[in-house]
């Protein structure tokens, strides 16, 4: 699984604590022969609700060479979605942490999910090397964690066409000292701001996620540890461009920014303020394993929307929009025509977990329909003008309004209910909710909140709610989501504060 | 506490409650109390606030630069405003 003959080191910025490579091989054998102790097989899968620690690296190491595959999940997961998960995807055992909530521990042990902490490791060493191309290597939950999950398979082939394609295109010295501030949850944070130059044998500095008090002090971080690159998504910009001094040390060499869109006037701001022309609109999509297309040379003209040239990847504008019926040259756009964005890339993932429904109607022929529009400009590169996917870009969180509909639905006084994007100067994107209910009293809205708290994760909670009549729904019986917003946004939303601190004082 | 003083802690208790996090009362919060700790506010929203005090009193962050711990309780962001003002 490792992309050259040993893995780099690794290090958290903010405690300090550091593990050489020769540490990293002590640390795999040791869970390994845990690991063996609880008698994981090929096959089995391993739920880690914890990340962004040196020790989620080695878990995943061990897991991979004991043949089995390694289920990161965010640790902000409500112990109902995480039951949701459990029953889905059958986990053997749970990797757990300190920071782990007990009632998350609790709801693994009362679905019979094995749970291990991650420290609990003892003195015994084993070795292993079970691992095989074709096996499942990982599996990123993406959407669905209140109803019908939706996980990506990715196996050790679809990764590792991932990581060689990108080794091709960009080489690794540009990474040998690379910082991630992302989580280790999902695609871009984990198969490509960190293992792609961690599994090269690069050195990987790795932080909380998401964290303002680390932001804000970015340019002190990227100097006192010489890094040399970093990812990004555009909320990451919004607080370091306003708030954190510069680098002054000059080591970065390239920044990637993904996840969400980026303007050619951030864009600029980012190269001023990183010292570097090399900064890049990375496009990346967990189902092709992330990065899929960038600039490998980035030194040119920021344009809003541009990405460039498919790394590992044929990247064709299509005027097809399904997957109903096979490819057809016909269909391709002309350059400067908007149209769909599909990708065939070897880094394909393997399908959605136990979801062939879902898997036909996103990939036909191995070509992957992005759900993204845009076009090829006149030098053969992409440009993205929009995304048709129904999901919520918080600050490079993708929230799916569907989840939380679900959870809103089963509330028993609920009649109707559509969940949308806000605009937001801070995250890009925050959640705003429509419901209307058969009882409007201030005690039902407490209620209600009270009920998502428990089965949603905080940051999918809507910071701004509406109590409608009704959700305006096309002919056929959709809802517009962006019509439900046009409708809401002009009217008062509710002063939930206050409703709930009625509620306290009663 | 000064007129001036009272009438900005209670524009700045207006501001606040349009980005603090739902379920919990700004009533609960004493001046001193760490906004992001006691749970009032998401660590993010500390830079709608410095976007508040840019907007609302003329402070230029690039000029005093930014500490998070300046701006910690309602307390130390009426210090901070007064500081920046002098």
């Amino acid at each position: 699984m490792l992309l050259d003959l040993k893995v780099g080191n690794l290090t958290e910025p903010v405690s300090g604590r550091n593990w050489d490579s020769a540490e990293i091989g002590h640390q795999v054998a040791r869970r390994i022969a845990r690991f063996k102790r609880h008698r994981l097989a090929p096959g089995d899968r391993v739920f880690l609700p914890f990340g962004n620690r040196l020790e989620f690296f080695v878990e995943l190491l061990a897991i991979w060479r004991l043949g089995a595959c390694a289920v990161p999940i965010d640790a902000r997961l409500t112990p109902f979605e995480i039951d949701t998960l459990v029953t889905a995807a059958l986990p053997r055992l749970a990797v757990v942490d300190d920071a782990t909530d007990a009632a998350v521990v609790e709801a693994l042990v009362a679905a019979n999910v094995g749970v291990v902490d991650t420290v609990d490791t003892g003195d015994e060493e084993a070795l292993a090397g079970l691992s095989r191309l074709d096996d499942d290597a990982l599996i990123l939950f993406t959407s669905g964690s209140t109803g019908a999950p939706k996980g990506v398979v990715h196996t050790h082939r679809s990764l590792r066409a991932r990581w060689v394609s990108l080794r091709e295109q960009l080489g690794v010295a540009a990474f040998e000292r690379t910082l991630c501030l992302l989580p280790t949850h999902f695609g871009h944070g984990l198969i490509c701001n960190c293992l792609f130059p961690w599994l090269s044998g690069q050195h990987l500095f790795i932080t909380p996620p998401f964290k303002p008090e680390i932001i804000m002090r970015l340019g002190a971080l990227l100097d006192e540890h010489r890094i040399t690159f970093m990812s990004s998504v555009p909320s990451i910009w919004r607080l370091a461009l306003k708030l954190a001094r510069p680098p002054s040390g000059g080591s970065l060499q390239r920044v990637h920014c993904g996840s969400a869109p980026l303007s050619a006037h951030v864009w600029e701001e980012i190269r001023r303020w990183t010292g570097t022309r090399q900064v890049c609109n990375a496009y990346g999509i967990t189902e092709t394993g992330s990065w899929v297309a960038g600039l490998s040379k980035a030194d040119c003209a920021a344009e809003d929307g541009l990405i460039g040239e498919g790394w590992g990847a044929v990247v064709k504008v299509l005027r097809a929009a399904d997957t109903a019926a096979p490819l057809d040259a016909e269909g391709e756009c002309q350059t400067g025509e908007l149209g769909f964005v599909w990708l065939n890339t070897p880094a394909l993932m393997k399908g959605y977990f136990q979801r062939d429904d879902l898997t036909e109607k996103a990939v036909i022929d191995g070509w992957f329909l992005t759900g993204d529009i845009g076009f090829i400009d006149a030098q053969g590169r992409l440009v993205l003008r929009g995304r048709e996917r129904d999901e919520i870009n918080k600050g490079g969180m993708k929230i799916y309004p569907a989840d939380i509909d679900a959870v809103v639905e089963r509330f028993e006084h609920t009649a109707d209910v559509c969940t949308f994007a806000l605009d937001d100067a801070i995250y890009g994107q925050t959640v705003g909710i429509a419901v209307v209910l058969n009882k409007g009293d201030d005690a039902t809205i407490r209620a209600l909140h009270q009920w998502m708290t428990a089965h949603l994760a905080e940051h999918k909670l809507p910071s701004r709610w509406w109590i409608v009549d009704e959700i305006p729904r096309t002919s056929r019986g959709k809802i517009n989501r962006d019509a439900v917003n046009a409708a809401c946004i002009g009217l008062p939303s509710l002063d939930l504060p206050k409703i709930l601190a009625g509620g306290e004082q009663a | 506490m000064s007129d001036e003083r009272q009438q900005q802690l209670q524009h700045l208790i207006e501001f606040l409650r349009t980005v603090q996090k739902p379920n919990k009362p700004i009533e609960q919060i004493g001046p001193d109390e760490n906004l992001v700790t006691s749970g009032l506010i998401d660590s993010l929203a500390l830079v709608e606030i410095v976007v508040y005090l840019e907007n609302t009193y003329g402070i230029d962050f690039g000029a005093h630069g930014f500490e998070p711990e300046r701006l910690s309780s309602m307390s130390s962001i009426l210090e901070f405003i007064e500081q920046a003002r002098t």
